[in-house]
């Protein structure tokens, strides 16, 4: 097997795994609004190590899976993800720098986003915006950029993304 | 020729603008369309995904609420020692009444895939379909009231519609039946939290902090008597016209790990004798 087809077939592995958590694990780790999203955490890193437009697909199809899931204002998430993907694939090319603490702010921020465009794309205004915005969503961004920091600790190298020592 | 990373550029950014295209167009498409699309994702390609989840939640529920299930167990067993001597004096009193008897209510369970997205709440995703017996338009509830209606209804999967989806709608009383008024959810940019609004209630009638509100049988989806909520006070009034009511629902779908679903035939009719009750 080749270096290249190695290396995408260990990114698919992650990538799997980190859908079972979503479907297994994280309905038992408590409060659905805090519990870490495996899913987006899956977007934020295939977005650090692709291009934007592959990152915005991906989003896309991330998107369509949830909004078929939570059907409340069907194609915001797709909306949401396929920005929040395309941002964060070029805005990692540009910016950022090879830092665990850096990649997890960046997922954070991500998850935070995206709660923001799928609320903005569902009509939900006032003090209910701003509590989900200011208490739920980053509680949410905070456990999804801890499991980030987990997953990119633990399989830095299956991931082949450059992190400072 | 295009220097590579120009063509690389400009096919990401074809990708993009198809990706936003595709989002827009299905954020605009009739409503009818959007729940087949999700419908099909759901009951094919997401299918396994979704029994993997309800397997989880299966047994999550197990594992935590083995102790408050013995305890409610160890309470209805207690709440069933008088059980007997009531349904006997309920049998009298609707002989005496000259009352058709009461139809058997039957309940389907379903557990709650919640999801992680920060609209989950306006709509819930069951664990149960078509195959358990579930269609659309049955009434929804947790232990502690009113939950919603169900929306869609695929083989294994059942979409929600909750009291938090700006949509939804039913018919109310107070728990008195002296003021009738249509639920919905509140509006107000001020309220930090989903509320309801007992909308629609004449201004001579005024209904005191703390009613509680329950479903009015009116319109054959929701049996009279579900619980609804708590009216909490005045959301505004029209000067001389109606009450808009702020009302406290009594159950939060956020938090909700179970659901009943109620059939059709759980639906209060009226008996041969012309009365209301069934």
């Amino acid at each position: 097997m080749s270096a290249g087809r190695a290396s995408r077939v260990r990114f698919s592995v992650v990538m799997l795994l980190l859908v079972g958590l979503q479907f297994y694990v994280r309905p038992r780790l408590g409060n659905p609004h805090v519990a870490p999203d495996f899913l987006m955490l899956g977007l934020m890193i295939f977005a650090i190590r692709s291009r934007p437009g592959a990152a915005a697909f991906a989003g896309f199809l991330i998107g369509f899976a949830s909004d078929a899931l939570t059907p409340a204002r069907f194609g915001a998430a797709m909306l949401a993800n396929t920005l929040v993907g395309y941002a964060a694939a070029w805005g990692r090319a540009v910016f950022f720098a090879d830092n665990l603490l850096v990649n997890a702010g960046f997922i954070a921020v991500g998850v935070w986003l995206r709660d923001l465009l799928v609320l903005m794309a569902s009509g939900t205004g006032g003090k209910e915006l701003a509590v989900q915005l200011g208490v739920w969503s980053p509680l949410m961004a905070l456990s999804t950029a801890v499991a980030g920091i987990v997953v990119l600790t633990v399989f830095r190298d299956w991931l082949d993304i450059r992190l400072e020592e | 020729m295009l220097a590579p990373d120009r063509t690389f550029a400009r096919r990401d950014t074809a990708l993009f603008i198809l990706c936003l295209v595709l989002s827009v167009g299905a954020l605009f498409a009739p409503e009818r369309w959007q729940y087949a699309i999700a419908s099909s994702a759901r009951s094919t390609a997401l299918a396994p995904l979704i029994a993997l989840q309800r397997r989880a939640e299966a047994s999550r529920t197990s594992l935590a609420r083995f102790e408050l299930l013995t305890a409610q167990r160890d309470s209805a067993t207690v709440a069933a020692q008088s059980l007997p001597v009531l349904l006997e004096e309920n049998n009298q009193l609707r002989a005496l009444l000259g009352l058709a008897q009461r139809l058997p209510r039957r309940v389907i369970p379903a557990e709650v895939l919640h999801q992680s997205l920060p609209t989950d709440g306006r709509t819930l995703l069951l664990g149960a379909g078509r195959q358990s017996g579930l269609e659309p338009f049955q009434a929804v509830v947790a232990p502690e009231g009113l939950l919603g209606v169900v929306l869609t209804v695929g083989p294994t999967t059942s979409v929600v519609m909750t009291w938090a989806h700006p949509d939804f709608r039913a018919s109310a009383v107070t728990l008195d039946g002296s003021v009738a008024g249509i639920i919905g959810v509140t509006a107000d940019a001020s309220v930090r939290e989903p509320m309801l609004e007992l909308r629609g209630v004449p201004y001579r009638d005024s209904v005191p902090v703390g009613t509680e509100v329950i479903t009015s049988g009116l319109g054959g989806v929701y049996p009279r008597g579900l619980p609804i909520g708590t009216v909490v006070g005045v959301a505004r009034e029209s000067e001389g016209w109606e009450r808009i009511y702020l009302v406290r629902p009594a159950a939060a779908p956020a938090r909700v790990s179970h659901a009943l679903v109620l059939p059709a035939s759980t639906v209060w009719v009226p008996s041969p004798a012309g009365d209301s009750v069934p």
